[in-house]
């Protein structure tokens, strides 16, 4: 099994990011795993990873609520990288609000990455499933 | 005997007297006579010696006998003028002078006379003046005057009558050719000039009918009369009368105007007339009668009337018409309708009468016969008779009661059964009947009122009125009625008069019915109206009426929207007003604004509905609208409302999210540690597991502190509000956030004046001023101090209390729809825990405020802060 060059976690919840951190190493599928507290620091180092002709993160975890840049913001500013291949995005939220599940409709027929939209808390098997198709 | 003897001796002397002599003794007996006095006296055959003067002159003069009495008692000479008419019945005027007869002794035995033939001489003035006092009493009489003309004097003298014909003074001087002058010029003057001259040449006498024309100009008509006197074949002069005859003239005129006319009229009037004779027998015939049966003058005169042609039957009038006659020849007017024959032997109708004509002694003399063609008399009669008919009929069966009365007594002379049937009343009871027992006692003073109307114009009505029944009730009636006369000049009343009394009970049906819809239409609350085609409102209810602005229908009806509404409006109204007319199709329910003259608005559900006539054209419009402002005010608070709570509904919603988010953020890691804890077998692991697991806890409790505080603003929504001093909350907060400010170095600027007063709920204003000075120091901008400046302002609705700062700004392009939402942060600050702002505008808005950013990164944020002091 490859293994994912790099994954990305956007959450401003430590606790969820130990959690996911802890899961993703236990399964192994990738050395570099990165966090951002919310999507302004994600964006902005995505912006200097393309700029320096590196990979952006074939695997994104992103929470929704967020202080500064929420989810959507970085959603909103990260379709419109140039990036060609498809990159996996999982939104994933304790919210049940119908309106973010209507937003996640809405930004998946606008790109051409896939969004996958999971309510929190995330299982371990759903992490392997995310990983293992990638 | 002696003087017989003398008398003998002396009879040859006296024989020869060359004077007319007489001697007669004391006996007045002849006793010589020259014979002169036996030639002029022309007693040439006779023997007149011994015959007694006064058997010779029978009518001799009494004057004359005294006379010559006189002379016998011994009185000298005296003389006279007399007069006699000889055997041929001459006058003839003598001088005499009587001297005494004497014998020798003195004595008077006798009467000498001596006459003179005067006769020739007439115009001695003795004779003259006896002639004019002649001619004067004659002419006095018979207005004939005189004239003498003296050739020996060329001297023409008229008397006063002639003097007056001439109509000139008394005093006028004519002579003869002055005189000839006032004959008409052309014949009477010429006939005059030949007369005289004729007069004096040869003698002859006229006697014409001329004209003269007056002094005075007035032209009459004379006859002229004029004889010549000669003496010895001398001519003397001429003596004339003239006699006024214009009278008799203009009377002859007259009389002969007359009779033509007469003989015209007789001949040209369009009755038959003819004069008969008390026996029967035709004098005159006119021209009419004989030209209806064309026959001739000689066919008819001198014949018997009942032998005329146009009797039908001749045998069997003949008596008849005899007995006609003789009546009428008795005196009797007779009159009767004959049949007579005209020239084509047709049947004519004649109104026929025979007249007796008296003479000046009241004895018939003559029958005057008259017949009149009353052909066209009779066909109207008949026609008449048919109408009568009619009428009659019409009368008897007409539902309409006719009454005959007398206007002056009011007596009922005639009704038909229509009125008997209408009062109760029979014939039996008319001759006790007054026109006024018809009036009931209510309506009498009317009577006296249709009466004067009747008088001064003969008809009357028609109008309503009440009649009386027999039974003492009345019904009403629409009466009219005509004033006739009959022949006896007896004034009389027609009246009609009609049963109303359905037709009332209808009106009375309709006008309760009119009231009802009326009292229905004024009492709806909708405001309706009838507009015609101009869109003039032709009814109005009471709300429309109100609506309008006026108080009395007549100010509103015939007006158009025009006058109620601004020009918009009006004009709206009258568009819609002409598709209805002429689509016939109704407008129903359509909701319209109406702006009044005076600005105000109404909201109106409106039909409007075409009045359909009888051509199927619209003939106006039925207008009805209901005023829905209340309810369209209504409608909008309702919405306002819906707003409101959907608003509520969503932050709750919102809210119930963000709760289940927050715990179910919480939870899923407690689920998630958990079970890490569960497979960890590095026990430092564990701790730091546990360690986790204990903030996972912490913050769950502090998300439920957040939650109970936002929870407790929600269900304090009933919390009484108080005006407060806002300065004085401002210097708690202050007070209280000292050591904080003085930390930052923050600097407070308040502008609001000390007696602004806000009515809020007071401890949710210390929690908003408290969160606005911490937001605006905590995000300061690190390169300067923090200024926060304090203004309030006031409009309408809110006292605004502005917060100002020149702290880092926020991008509200980005985050302007989450600036008050839960747990949203916007700048990197550890303690910002995104709940400020989400509790302090749930605060103002349970207090019915709002609040407002506005913000530019870099410089600072304005929140202004609307506090409804109204409600």
């Amino acid at each position: 099994m490859t293994k994912l060059k790099s994954i990305a976690i956007i959450d401003d919840d430590p606790i969820t990011v130990f959690g996911i951190k802890r899961m993703l190493s236990a399964l192994n599928v990738s050395e570099n795993i990165n966090s951002y507290v919310n999507g302004k620091e994600a964006i902005d180092d995505f912006k200097s990873i393309i700029k320096n002709n590196e990979e952006v993160p074939e695997v994104i975890f992103l929470d929704i609520n967020m202080p500064i840049m929420d989810g959507w913001q970085f959603l909103e500013e990260f379709i419109t990288l140039p990036i060609t291949h498809k990159i996996r995005i999982n939104i994933l939220t304790s919210s049940i609000d119908p309106v973010d599940r209507e937003n996640w409709k809405f930004y998946m027929t606008r790109t051409h990455h896939i969004i996958d939209y999971k309510n929190k808390p995330i299982q371990k098997k759903e992490i392997e499933e995310i990983t293992k198709a990638a | 005997m002696l003087h017989e003897t003398q008398t003998s001796s002396n009879d040859y002397l006296i024989k020869q007297l060359p004077v007319s002599t007489v001697f007669v003794n004391k006996k007045f007996k002849i006793i010589h006579t020259s014979d002169k006095w036996i030639t002029y006296f022309d007693f040439t055959n006779r023997d007149v010696i011994g015959l007694s003067l006064f058997e010779l002159f029978e009518d001799i003069s009494k004057s004359w006998k005294k006379d010559l009495n006189n002379i016998i008692k011994g009185k000298a000479m005296l003389s006279g003028v007399e007069n006699f008419y000889d055997a041929q019945k001459n006058e003839k005027w003598f001088e005499y002078v009587n001297v005494p007869w004497y014998d020798e002794k003195e004595n008077i035995i006798g009467v000498i006379i001596q006459t003179k033939d005067i006769s020739d001489t007439i115009f001695d003035d003795i004779k003259l003046e006896k002639l004019e006092i002649l001619l004067r009493d004659k002419s006095e009489i018979s207005k004939i005057g005189s004239w003498e003309y003296d050739a020996v004097q060329d001297k023409l003298s008229w008397c006063n009558i002639t003097k007056r014909i001439h109509e000139v003074s008394e005093d006028f001087v004519p002579d003869i050719e002055s005189g000839i002058k006032f004959y008409k010029e052309g014949y009477s003057r010429n006939t005059i000039a030949m007369a005289v001259d004729r007069a004096m040449t040869k003698g002859i006498a006229w006697n014409e009918t001329l004209q003269l024309i007056t002094a005075k100009g007035k032209e009459i008509s004379v006859i002229a009369a004029g004889k010549p006197v000669f003496k010895d074949d001398k001519f003397l002069g001429v003596i004339g009368t003239f006699k006024d005859i214009t009278d008799e003239v203009l009377k002859k005129v007259k009389t002969e105007e007359q009779e033509r006319i007469f003989s015209s009229i007789f001949n040209s009037s369009y009755q038959f007339t003819g004069i008969l004779d008390t026996e029967g027998t035709f004098l005159e015939v006119n021209d009419t009668a004989l030209q209806f049966s064309d026959l001739r003058q000689e066919d008819i005169i001198n014949k018997k009337f009942w032998d005329a042609y146009w009797w039908p039957i001749p045998d069997m009038v003949k008596e008849g018409l005899k007995q006609v006659i003789a009546a009428a020849a008795q005196g009797e007017f007779m009159r009767s309708e004959i049949v007579v024959l005209d020239k084509n032997k047709q049947p004519i109708p004649v109104d026929f009468s025979l007249k007796p004509i008296y003479n000046e002694n009241d004895k018939v003399v003559s029958l005057l016969a008259e017949g009149r063609m009353i052909k066209e008399m009779v066909e109207a009669r008949q026609k008449l008779k048919i109408s009568e008919q009619k009428f009659r009929s019409l009368y008897e069966l007409s539902p309409i009661a006719y009454i005959l009365s007398d206007f002056e007594t009011g007596e009922i002379l005639d009704f038909n059964s229509s009125f008997e049937t209408a009062t109760g009343y029979s014939k039996e009871d008319m001759t006790n009947l007054r026109y006024a027992d018809i009036i009931p006692d209510s309506s009498k003073y009317k009577l006296t009122n249709f009466l004067k109307e009747v008088d001064s114009i003969g008809t009357y009505g028609p109008f309503e009125h009440m009649f009386a029944k027999k039974d003492g009730t009345s019904y009403p009636v629409l009466i009219s009625g005509s004033l006739v006369g009959n022949k006896k000049g007896r004034k009389l009343l027609w009246s009609t008069a009609q049963d109303i009394s359905e037709v009332k009970k209808k009106e009375k049906q309709i006008r309760e019915e009119q009231k009802l819809l009326k009292t229905l239409i004024d009492n709806l609350p909708l405001n309706v109206y009838i507009k015609d085609l101009e869109s003039r409102k032709i009814l109005v209810n009471k709300s429309e009426l109100i609506y309008c602005g006026f108080k009395e229908e007549s100010e509103v009806l015939g007006k158009s929207d025009y006058e109620f509404y601004d020009k918009k409006s009006a004009l709206i109204s009258r568009e819609e007003d002409q598709r209805v007319i002429n689509s016939l199709i109704p407008i129903l329910g359509k909701e319209t604004i109406s702006v009044k003259k005076d600005g105000s608005i109404t909201k109106f559900m409106t039909s409007k509905i075409p009045l359909i006539g009888p051509d199927g054209e619209a003939s106006g419009l039925i207008g009805i609208s209901m005023d829905i402002s209340d309810l369209k005010q209504k409608e909008q608070e309702l919405r306002d409302l819906i707003n409101v709570t959907s608003i509520q509904n969503k932050q709750l919603i919102n809210f119930a999210h963000i709760v289940s988010h927050n715990l179910r953020s919480h939870t899923a890691n407690f689920s998630m540690l958990l079970e890490f804890l569960v497979d960890e077998e590095d026990a430092n692991e564990q701790d730091n597991i546990i360690k986790m697991l204990t903030e996972a806890s912490d913050n769950l409790l502090e998300t439920l502190d957040n939650l109970n505080e936002v929870v407790a603003i929600s269900t304090n929504v009933n919390l009484d509000k108080k005006p407060v001093n806002l300065n004085k909350k401002i210097a708690a907060a202050e007070k209280n956030l000292a050591a904080f400010l003085k930390k930052n170095n923050a600097k407070i600027i308040n502008k609001i004046p000390d007696e602004t007063y806000i009515k809020v709920i007071p401890a949710y204003i210390d929690s908003i001023i408290m969160n606005f000075i911490t937001n605006a120091v905590k995000y300061k901008d690190d390169s300067r101090d923090p200024v926060i400046k304090l203004t309030v302002s006031e409009n309408e609705k809110y006292t605004i209390l502005s917060i100002e700062d020149n702290g880092l700004g926020i991008d509200l392009n980005k985050y302007g729809e989450k600036l008050f939402g839960m747990y949203k942060t916007f700048h990197d600050n550890s303690d910002a825990r995104g709940i400020g702002l989400y509790i302090t505008k749930n605060q103002v808005e349970a207090m019915n405020g709002k609040i407002m950013a506005c913000s530019e990164v870099g410089k600072g944020t304005t929140f202004n802060i609307y506090f409804n002091d109204k409600a």
